[in-house]
């Protein structure tokens, strides 16, 4: 009996190994195969087949930026599913891999050493510490990623593409519309309201270089994530007698600041960094004081314009999604795939639709996006893309809950401004 | 030692062997982060399964062992108000030496630990999660603050264990990368962490750590320096954490202050729950089950019931391994007492009962190891 | 000195809230020495039944079903999962608790998705103007209610029979059956009571000053565990200390921030563990927990 047990385990493992080495052929080829020339003569490496190109997308739909991030992938879907019914690019229809990471480092780790072997390009990454944890691996990788963050240390890699402005530049030319338009002067006080990490930290390098330069005196407060109630901030800032504050926090800290201001008697202008702003909010009893004196900065048009592509967008959205919510992840999705595929198509142009090839052919293009309401320039990757911001306000009855309060533009402040790199 | 315990220890070791050989990078990246979880938990389950002492703070310890070793390896960066430190020592010295640095907090915080018992010690460990957060993203020259910093590859005897394109390493056609290579670092460490803990658990400590759990004032009234046995436990099971943060840090790639949290504490105390308290093998077992089960659930999605694809409807593959672990956790305490470990050992008992008639010499009673 | 108020006041309510939390884990422990770790699902459980159901049914009477539903969530986890557990050890059975919380938080999480609900109160965000200092109307409401709630739960924790049995549970068990207590009871009851007090608190930390309930509120229940333990784990005065003494630091190492900044930034979230563990260095049985004297 007992050597029939043995017997019995030597067999499976004998079979286990049988199993193994069936499959050993296709690691010892999958190595190489970097760059081919597929039967069209044009170069090919990972991620891309004879008919299908793949692209992945890597979102967080169980986190804190859920709705962010169901919003970009749906918005991307679409994309690539009217480029495919229009014949798709180089004659190949588009799949996009989709993985979750929820808002969690290990995961999105995990899911770049999965989806990185198969897929030409990222359309999108939700957050920047994901982004900085697998930065490293993209530059190795050549690979083509759009960031849906805008933190100026994600800046200086070539492979990686930051949309129009980081948060910095937003923020000075916020500080520049509340000096023109809200009559913030030298010698004011302004507060600043920021989250720890890229996010916050990169914004106030902004709102930090503009007070000096307008000889504002800055006040700042750094929450964190958890943090819910703005009740001993605002009270902070009451103290200092801020006479506007900057936000570049979540949207719940916003709508807790800005109601307890309000209901406080702190009436003053809030502008806020474009994450610091969901319509979601709107229908919470903080819905009113966000209408009243509130603005976000945004290098991204806002779905609500008069923009062509934009209201295209939002007929196709909410016929394809008539039960989601539609929030600024639609057009920055929706934007963000554009790119991709524009690089793509690029590349093809070039017979080169390797992954070195399409980042090659994507820093080639130096205005991009007009008909996306705002020129940026891939050429460059030590420096925002774009310094033009829209600043947009809260609106009940607009779709994505905002509108444009004043068209894109550059402020001198900001021509002027270095963006500290890395 | 008896002949199934060598039979079982054989096919292991082929196994660890021919693995990378075989499965694809992404599944090695899961298997490292598994092996690195099943030294962090061993080291847990030798303080809280053994020894009874509830700590809600393990993630704390991989995070000194991971931050430190990035900065007694790392060459110090200048860089204005970016600057980095670093004493870029050898990356061996420098994982010895992360790992001793996990003991010393530990050490430091054993005033705490030989005082306060049960849920008091639970919850004051729990504080070491959140002191660590604020400490990892304020000491921005030590840590790179919120982003973390790259993590510099570990080299022993002049082999590096990073991908190398310049003078690729193909073995049997299967070309190594940082993974491949890693994967052997990561079987042997936790070989080695494995050996040394079943050494303290089978010896005089473990007995004493037995003894002490479940009770302590017989334990001390039969000459066991209780209080001596809890601090020195708690620095060991922070070593073990200290050596799983370094393993955690070179499969990263970068070490980022977030991944350090509250889940990951309560990660690994799910862990040992699951994989059965006390013991070297329940600890790598219920380490392997957390670590692979939401991989397995995300890959397997399609083939899946009531598991839907990214973006739709329904219960996602993340939300559903929570679910799972947490439930796992429920179900182990009231149906399995012995973890999954137990389970086994069980199911052993079960198929080999009719054996001891036949052949008495293979008979299969519980071994001390399955026991403690 | 205006600001020094209003924080101080701020705290204090934000402290009641705390409070309430803590009460319901100390609850818990008496009867079963349990920590229970579920209990945040338990505030998200209450806040998520009044959110669904204020828009129809009112938002009273929702407040009602949110504190029934998570009474009735917490006497089930007795009941199905405590009552059953054999373990030798108590931390197992907190760590139980921890597998309850996970699945119930991630399938409520789930439910909630990406809004941010409304819970419907009638407070608004109205403001109170005493002199120079301001208060959220909310804020004093929670102050209020939590003080009466709790004030009543100590005087029913004395004088009641429910009361009675729960003490002398807590004393000694097997001595309190051999009385006639049925254990069983007592502590199911115990978990009712704490998941009420855990909607109750749950409402006031998803108002005004915060936008509405989303899946972060577990998050900030954290801050009670501290609470609860500095006060001491089995003392109902401690958890209303503890929890004071929490709100009220984290209030003031937020609001003064700026001259605190020599510590770091972002200290009002570590400022309640600091705190507990130096109480706990010098007490380790929390402010007013009873010492453990044990005779061999």
């Amino acid at each position: 009996m007992g050597i029939s047990r043995n017997s019995r385990r030597v067999a499976a493992l004998a079979a286990l190994a049988l199993a193994v080495t069936a499959c050993a052929s296709e690691k010892a080829t999958g190595g190489g195969g970097d760059a081919a020339a597929s039967g069209d003569g044009i170069k090919v490496g990972p991620g891309v087949t004879a008919d299908k190109i793949s692209i992945g997308l890597m979102t967080d739909l169980t986190g804190p930026y859920a709705s962010f991030g169901k919003s970009l992938t749906n918005a991307q879907q679409l994309y690539f599913e009217q480029i495919n019914q229009a014949g798709g690019v180089c004659g190949r229809q588009l799949e996009a891999i989709v993985r979750d990471h929820g808002y969690d480092v290990q995961k999105a780790v995990s899911a770049y050493t999965e989806i990185g072997p198969k897929v030409v390009a990222l359309a999108h990454v939700v957050g920047s510490p994901m982004v900085n944890a697998i930065k490293q691996r993209i530059e190795a990788d050549q690979m083509l990623t759009i960031p849906q963050a805008w933190a100026t240390n994600l800046l200086g890699s070539k492979p990686i593409q930051v949309t129009a402005t980081t948060y910095d530049i937003d923020m000075i030319n916020g500080v520049d519309f509340l000096a023109k338009e809200k009559g913030i002067k030298s010698g004011d006080k302004i507060g600043h309201l920021y989250f720890e990490g890229d996010y916050g930290e990169s914004a106030l390098n902004g709102s930090k270089y503009a007070a000096e330069k307008l000889g504002l005196e800055l006040v700042e407060q750094k929450i964190k994530a958890t943090d819910q109630d703005m009740t001993a901030q605002v009270t902070a800032f009451k103290k200092a007698g801020v006479k506007a504050v900057l936000v570049s926090v979540g949207p719940r800290q916003t709508a807790s600041l800005v109601g307890v201001s309000l209901a406080g008697g702190m009436d003053v202008p809030f502008v806020g960094s474009n994450s610091a702003y969901s319509p979601q909010l709107l229908p919470t009893p903080a819905g009113p004081a966000l209408l009243k004196d509130f603005y976000y900065i945004t290098g991204g048009a806002p779905i609500s314009s008069d923009l062509p592509v934009m209201k295209k967008l939002a007929e196709d959205y909410k016929a394809k999604y008539p039960g989601d919510a539609v929030d600024s992840g639609v057009s920055a999705g929706y934007s963000a795939a554009a790119i991709v595929v524009d690089a793509l198509k690029k590349a093809c142009e070039s017979k080169d639709l390797t992954r070195a090839g399409v980042v090659n052919a994507h820093r080639g293009q130096n205005a991009w996006g007009q008909e996306y309401g705002g020129v940026m320039d891939f050429t460059v990757f030590d420096k925002p893309a774009s310094l033009r911001s829209y600043v947009a306000k809260p609106d009940k009855d607009a779709l994505g809950g905002s509108v444009v309060f004043k068209d894109a533009a550059v402020s001198d402040l900001a021509k002027e401004y270095q963006v500290p790199v890395g | 030692m008896s002949r199934s315990t060598i039979l079982w220890s054989a096919a292991l070791a082929a196994a660890a062997l021919v693995i990378p050989f075989y499965l694809d990078a992404s599944w090695l990246q899961d298997g490292l982060f598994a092996m690195a979880a099943a030294i962090g938990a061993i080291g847990l389950n030798l303080l809280t399964g053994a020894t009874g002492q509830l700590s809600m703070g393990h993630a704390f310890f991989l995070a000194v062992g991971a931050f430190g070793y990035v900065y007694f390896a790392s060459e110090p960066q200048e860089g204005g108000a970016h600057a980095l430190g670093g004493l870029g020592l050898p990356t061996p010295l420098a994982a010895v030496l992360a790992v001793l640095l996990a003991g010393v907090a530990g050490g430091l915080f054993s005033p705490i630990a030989a005082r306060l018992k049960g849920a008091y010690l639970g919850i004051a460990t729990l504080a070491l999660i959140f002191i660590g957060q604020f400490a990892m993203t304020n000491a921005t020259p030590v840590t790179g603050g919120h982003n973390g910093r790259p993590v510099p590859p570990m080299e022993l005897f002049g082999f590096v264990f990073a991908d190398t394109p310049e003078a690729p390493l193909v073995i049997a056609g299967v070309p190594f990368g940082a993974l491949e290579r890693l994967w052997f670092l990561g079987a042997i460490l936790l070989l080695g962490a494995g050996l040394f803990a079943r050494g303290v658990l089978r010896g005089r400590p473990g007995r004493a750590m037995n003894t002490i759990r479940d009770h302590e004032i017989a334990a001390g009234v039969m000459g066991v320096p209780v209080s001596r046995y809890r601090a020195g436990v708690f620095v060991l099971s922070s070593m073990y954490g200290g050596l799983a943060g370094v393993l955690v840090a070179l499969v990263f790639q970068q070490t980022v202050p977030d991944y350090f949290g509250l889940l990951l504490a309560l990660a690994y105390l799910a862990m040992i729950i699951i994989g059965g308290l006390g013991s070297v093998a329940g600890a790598v077992i219920g380490a392997v089950f957390v670590s692979m089960l939401p991989r397995l659930l995300t890959r397997y999605s399609d083939a899946l019931p009531l598991i839907v694809q990214p973006g739709q409807e329904g219960v996602g593959a993340a939300e559903a391994a929570q679910i799972l672990y947490g439930l796992a956790v429920v179900v182990v305490v009231l149906f399995l007492p012995g973890g999954l470990l137990g389970l086994i050992t069980q199911l052993r008992l079960r198929t080999g009962r009719p054996l001891p008639a036949a052949a008495p010499k293979h008979s299969l009673t519980p071994t001390p190891e399955t026991r403690n | 000195m205006t600001t020094f108020l209003e924080l101080l006041v701020n705290g204090i309510s934000i402290g009641a809230v705390y409070a309430l939390i803590a009460l319901g884990f100390v609850i818990i422990f008496k009867a079963t020495e349990v920590v229970n770790f579920a209990h945040a699902s338990l505030l998200l459980v209450g806040g998520f039944i009044v959110a669904k159901t204020h828009e129809s049914v009112g938002f009273w009477l929702a407040l009602l079903l949110g504190l029934a539903g998570a009474a009735a969530v917490g006497a089930l986890i007795e009941f199905a999962v405590i009552r059953r557990a054999n373990v030798i050890s108590h931390s197992i059975l907190a760590i139980v608790t921890i597998g309850v919380d996970i699945v119930l938080t991630t399938e409520l999480t789930r439910q909630i998705g990406t809004e941010v609900l409304a819970l419907g109160d009638p407070w608004g965000s109205e403001v109170l103007h005493l002199g120079a200092v301001n208060i959220p109307l909310a804020r004093i409401a929670a102050l209020v209610t939590a003080s009466l709630v709790i004030a009543l739960f100590l005087l029913a924790f004395k004088y009641t029979n429910w009361g009675v049995a729960m003490r002398a549970t807590a004393e000694d068990a097997e001595t309190a059956a051999l009385m006639g207590v049925r254990r069983g009871r007592v502590s199911m009851g115990a978990w009712a009571v704490a998941g009420a007090l855990a909607a109750l608190a749950a409402l006031f930390m998803c108002i005004f000053p915060t936008p509405g309930l989303d899946r972060t509120v577990t998050a900030t229940a954290m801050k009670a565990f501290p609470a609860a333990i500095l006060g001491g784990l089995d003392s109902t005065t401690g958890a209303l200390a503890g929890g004071l003494i929490i709100g009220v630091t984290e209030s003031l190492v937020g609001g003064y921030q700026s001259e605190l900044v020599f510590l770091g930034r972002g200290l009002g979230d570590v400022a309640p563990f600091l705190v507990m563990i130096i109480i706990l260095l010098i007490r380790p049985a929390g402010l007013f927990g009873t010492r453990e004297l044990a005779r061999v």
